[in-house]
């Protein structure tokens, strides 16, 4: 019987009682107290997505007499009385599966080679990509994208064919040049470049805004545009750069400081 | 193609104005203007994404996802080989195979004089007539390799010279 | 014409009924795709051409049905009221047909079924095997009615159950279905009445009822035919849950592939609102639902049901966690009811004659009935509808007609790429959800597609195998990679590539889909891999270690060769053959030539006097043999 505050559930992760916010997800869950368990898709400020499957664990509950039921922790809601194991045989077996797969998809990534090794995996069992890439298809990318309310790339075709990729293949109309996608992206693999004229991504080049306070071409004209057109704000906002707004606020900040206060002593 | 597809768009804003202006339309959407173009030209996806309000790389996402949409130009006559199980073990490699010999086009490519594209369709309920070939809207069950050049010619469609 | 009230129903249901019962007779002709697809769109016209022009109270009516059934022996005729049933009849055949037996009362028995082991020809269609073992609940009225003509329907039934379901309240419903035991027969077969149970005590006002007609199973037609036959036995089905559970909207989502489907669905809806059937205050209770249709993009996931209601929001078709239900957070997040088609056909009947009814058919833990579609190496292919419990070998061979050519019975796979094969010793199973499961297999759709000896196992993986990675969303890495992978596998295994630990590889790749994959297709697309791996292994060790194809199925694996001893010169051989490898003049001694041969079996196929055997590639090669 649950006799928290409503709202706290308590569970046990691996044999260790942790207690989580009601509707809460269970990685975030483990994660907080402590239990970590990897992901490959995941990001706190996005929507989980479920396509890694890196983050499975064998849940239980009283009365189900020991059947384990396997989910992934970052779409399995938290329950009171939840009982769950992130390192049972079949959770590692099963992580190693995913793992194997990744590296034959992509044998020369880093961050890939690098999870599989700690799963014990150096080389894959299966057949190796025979034009090896780094995209791992988490759609980090497009789902950052779509956060920020773009949607200029999204994901083509389907099956073992699904790639990430502007439509037809050029350059996105939609995209405003903010490197969200590149910057998300866990093996780097969307590739840019970036100057203080102009930046180019997706094939598609901007122009870049410079900074009048310290010269520094830091946003591109169509990423103002678009966030002055959420943020109800002028574009004019976005010219002065994020350092720059920084350092004018805490002048201001130190101006307001020095002025005589109006009750130094007493009364209003 | 820069989305300089060249195609009228009359037809296609003939089929948008049958559907609500919004997301839910864009399969149904996509498969009119993919009858009525008979594959679906880059700049009608554009149209498409800017009526129903959809970011043109959703609505691309879609045009990809689904077998029913082609998006190059295809023969004026399609011919789908079912490649259901039954089909299958009762001789759809064979047929695919004759048809393919005969048109001297791959699976699900187009023949030169785009008279013919080659399709497989993974099941269409015929299953007791294996295999089935359809060549147009017409439907030839227990069809062999033998006929092929009977079903094709039938069509009244054009085939290269073989 | 609006029919406002019940008592207007009972009247229109008598005026409807006294109608078709004034005709004197009736040709019921098979329009269901496949009896199309052989031509019977030319027989109904020539019996219409034929039969005009008498006057109506002696004429005899023409009426395109929808599936009879038996497909195998299509273009299918049934005579009533004497219930001749005629098979293969080509337009030609229909002036004696009114000639003889219309007018003048007797049979022709070329027509006439003919049964293979006692050679006797029948003439009822209800004494022909392939019906009289038939239980039909789901598929009650199709090839008895016309399926565009709404009255003919009601004639025969149609609305009854919702006219029952509306003078009780949704509680009592939902009662009546729990007590039928009602399984959904779309595959998974969870309990009906449950799913309505918490669609109906989920908060919100807005729900909808869902109607999966995606049939993506290759070897399943059953839904198909449902709908092109009877489409208001599912929109009465709909209307019912719809009442139970408190939704208004319906939306019935057919797949692109079944063109009839959606224009006699769209038809029997406009006619169902035209009568006041559907749409707003229903039949005068003041209770509205509707119902729209929408089609597939061409995409088997789609049958999955988190897939099919993104492929309804405009999405791609990616399924999602089920750690939430439908019921609660469906389409547009909001609580959805989906069933299949089969399932929908059923709830009329369930309400009409009472759940108790439907309970006193089948198994214990599988109540009712079933509609199957018998294909592949089987005599009498075809869709049945049968009690559950009914063994498969009663099925097959019963009912079947046994193996086409009396060829040896390998296995049976059901349950369409999510199942496997079940073989030979496991014959006397009674088809039920749990037995299918136990022995490895599914209910599914409720395709059966039997395989003879000359059907090799592990091909029948591969193909399966080949299905779905082209079906596969690819969101999540197991089955995206997983079966991409199994493919690669495979596609060596058949082509003498295969290597020690192959088979191993198999196995745990198989466990890490089964556990890790986000949906079912990915779950269950090792199925029949370890099925046919737990029934034939022998099989894939041969391929792996011998590199054989016992079945002579595998091309890179098998040759071919003609027997001196026993060829007669036939020349059948050499006319199969679509590569021009065989040489021989008639009466001589045929020979292929392996340099031309592509090893596809026709030659073995086609030969009348076994004359033909096959052998592994790399025997023919110690001989050096050219």
């Amino acid at each position: 019987m649950n006799t928290e505050p409503v709202g706290v559930v308590t569970m046990t992760i691996d044999g260790k009682p942790v207690k989580a916010r009601a509707g809460a997800f269970l990685l975030e869950a483990a994660r907080a107290a402590g239990i970590h368990i990897p992901t490959l898709c995941h990001h706190e400020a996005l929507e989980p997505y479920g396509g890694c499957r890196l983050c499975v664990v064998d849940v239980t509950e009283e009365g189900w007499d020991g059947w384990c039921k396997m989910v992934i922790a970052c779409q399995f809601p938290v329950k009171d009385g939840l009982i769950v194991f992130t390192n049972s045989e079949r959770v590692l077996e099963t992580r190693r599966v995913v793992l194997d797969l990744l590296l034959a998809r992509c044998p020369d990534t880093p961050l890939i080679q690098g999870l599989a090794a700690r799963y014990g995996i150096t080389e894959t069992s299966y057949q190796r990509n025979p034009e090896p890439t780094d995209c791992i298809l988490c759609a980090l990318c497009t789902r950052v994208c779509d956060h920020i309310g773009v949607s200029a790339i999204a994901t083509v075709n389907r099956g073992i064919g699904r790639e990430v990729a502007p439509p037809f293949g050029e350059a996105p109309p939609d995209c405003i040049g903010c490197l969200a996608c590149a910057e998300i992206c866990p093996t780097h693999c969307i590739p840019y470049t970036t100057s203080d004229s102009s930046r180019t991504i997706w094939g598609k080049t901007f122009q870049m805004l410079r900074c009048p306070a310290c010269g520094r071409a830091h946003i591109t004209v169509e990423q103002a545009r678009h966030f002055a057109g959420h943020g109800g704000v002028s574009e004019s906002y976005f010219t002065l750069c994020d350092a720059c707004k920084r350092t004018q606020m805490a002048a201001t900040f130190q101006r307001l400081q020095a002025l005589p206060t109006a009750s130094a002593g007493g009364g209003r | 193609m820069n989305g300089a597809c060249g195609v009228d768009l009359a037809p296609a804003e003939e089929v948008l104005q049958r559907y609500p202006a919004e997301e839910a339309s864009l399969i149904q959407v996509l498969q009119d203007v993919h009858r009525a173009y008979n594959y679906l030209p880059c700049d009608v996806l554009t149209r498409v994404a800017e009526t129903l309000h959809v970011p043109l790389a959703k609505v691309f996402s879609v045009g990809t996802f689904y077998k029913a949409f082609s998006l190059s130009p295809q023969g004026r006559t399609i011919v789908k080989v079912c490649t259901g199980t039954a089909c299958h073990i009762r001789g759809a490699v064979q047929l695919l195979d004759e048809l393919c010999r005969q048109l001297n086009v791959e699976p699900g490519g187009t023949t030169a004089d785009m008279g013919f594209t080659v399709k497989t369709v993974n099941c269409v309920g015929a299953c007791a007539m294996a295999p089935v070939l359809i060549v147009g809207e017409t439907y030839h069950g227990n069809a062999t390799a033998a006929k092929v050049g009977k079903y094709l010619r039938a069509s009244g469609g054009k085939a290269d010279a073989n | 014409m609006r029919i406002e009230s019940f008592a207007a129903f009972e009247g229109y249901v008598e005026d409807a009924r006294a109608r078709f019962a004034a005709r004197q007779s009736e040709v019921l002709v098979c329009c269901g795709t496949g009896c199309l697809a052989n031509g019977a769109a030319a027989v109904a016209e020539a019996f219409a051409a034929a039969l005009e022009g008498a006057p109506a109270q002696v004429k005899t009516f023409t009426k395109r049905t929808g599936c009879h059934g038996f497909c195998e022996r299509g273009p299918l005729v049934v005579l009533r009221p004497a219930g001749v049933l005629y098979t293969k009849v080509k337009p030609r055949d229909v002036a004696e047909i009114v000639d003889k037996t219309i007018q003048g009362g007797t049979v022709i028995p070329r027509l006439l079924y003919k049964e293979p082991v006692s050679g006797q020809r029948i003439q009822h269609y209800q004494e022909v095997p392939f019906y009289k073992h038939q239980t039909r609940v789901a598929m009650r009225r199709i090839g008895l009615i016309d399926p565009t003509d709404i009255d003919d329907a009601i004639a025969h039934g149609a609305y009854r159950g919702l006219v029952k379901a509306l003078t009780m309240t949704p509680e009592a419903v939902l009662a009546e279905v729990a007590a039928s035991g009602l399984r959904g027969r779309g595959g998974a077969g969870f309990p009906t009445a449950r799913k309505w149970r918490s669609c109906r005590s989920a908060k919100g006002e807005r729900k909808f009822i869902l109607c999966n007609g995606d049939e993506g199973d290759p070897g399943a037609f059953k839904d198909r035919s449902i709908m092109e036959g009877d489409p208001h036995s599912v929109l009465e089905g709909m209307i019912i849950g719809g009442w139970a559970v408190g939704a208004h909207e319906g939306i019935i989502y057919v797949r692109d592939e079944y063109p009839l489907a959606v224009v006699n669905l769209t038809l029997a809806i406009a006619q169902a609102r035209d009568r006041g059937l559907l749409g707003s205050n229903i039949l005068g209770t003041g209770f509205d639902f509707d119902i729209r249709i929408s089609r597939g993009g061409g995409a088997f996931v789609c049958g999955e049901s988190s897939a099919l209601m993104r492929s309804l929001e405009g999405k791609v078709g990616e399924p999602r966690a089920k750690y939430v239900h439908a019921t609660d957070r469906g389409l547009y997040d909001l609580p959805t009811v989906l069933n299949n088609v089969e399932t929908w056909a059923d709830v009329g009947a369930i309400l009409e004659h009472g759940g108790a009814w439907f309970a006193a058919m089948g198994t214990e833990k599988s109540k009712g009935t079933k509609a199957f579609s018998l294909v592949g190496k089987v005599k009498n292919t075809g869709l049945i509808e049968l009690p559950m419990g009914t063994t498969l070998r009663q099925i097959i061979y019963d009912i079947g007609g046994g193996v086409i050519g009396d060829r040896p019975f390998k296995a049976v796979q059901t349950g369409g790429p999510s199942g496997g094969c079940v073989p030979e010793a496991l014959l006397d199973l009674p088809v039920d959800y749990e037995k299918l499961t136990e022995a490895g297999s599914m209910m599914g759709s409720g395709g059966m597609i039997v395989m003879d000896d000359r059907t090799c196992m592990v091909d029948v993986a591969r193909y399966f195998l080949k299905f779905l990675t082209e079906e596969s969303c690819g969101k999540c890495v197991p089955c995206r990679e997983g079966l991409h992978q199994m493919l690669v596998i495979f596609d060596d295994l058949v082509a003498g590539r295969g290597k020690g630990g192959d088979i191993e590889r198999i196995e745990r790749l198989s466990r890490g889909m089964q556990l890790g994959s986000l949906c079912e297709l990915g779950k269950s697309a090792p199925n029949p891999v370890l099925s046919t791996l737990r029934y034939f292994r022998e099989e894939y060790v041969a391929h792996v270690e011998r590199r054989e194809c016992p079945a002579g199925i595998c091309r890179d694996l098998t040759t071919y060769e003609i027997m001196p001893q026993t060829c007669d010169g036939c020349h059948a051989c050499f006319k199969a053959c679509p590569v021009a490898a065989i040489t021989g003049k008639v009466k001589e001694l045929h020979v292929i030539h392996q340099d031309k041969c592509i090893s596809c079996g026709a030659c073995y196929d086609a030969c009348p006097t076994q004359a033909i055997r096959f052998l592994p590639k790399h025997e023919m090669a110690a001989r050096g043999v050219a």
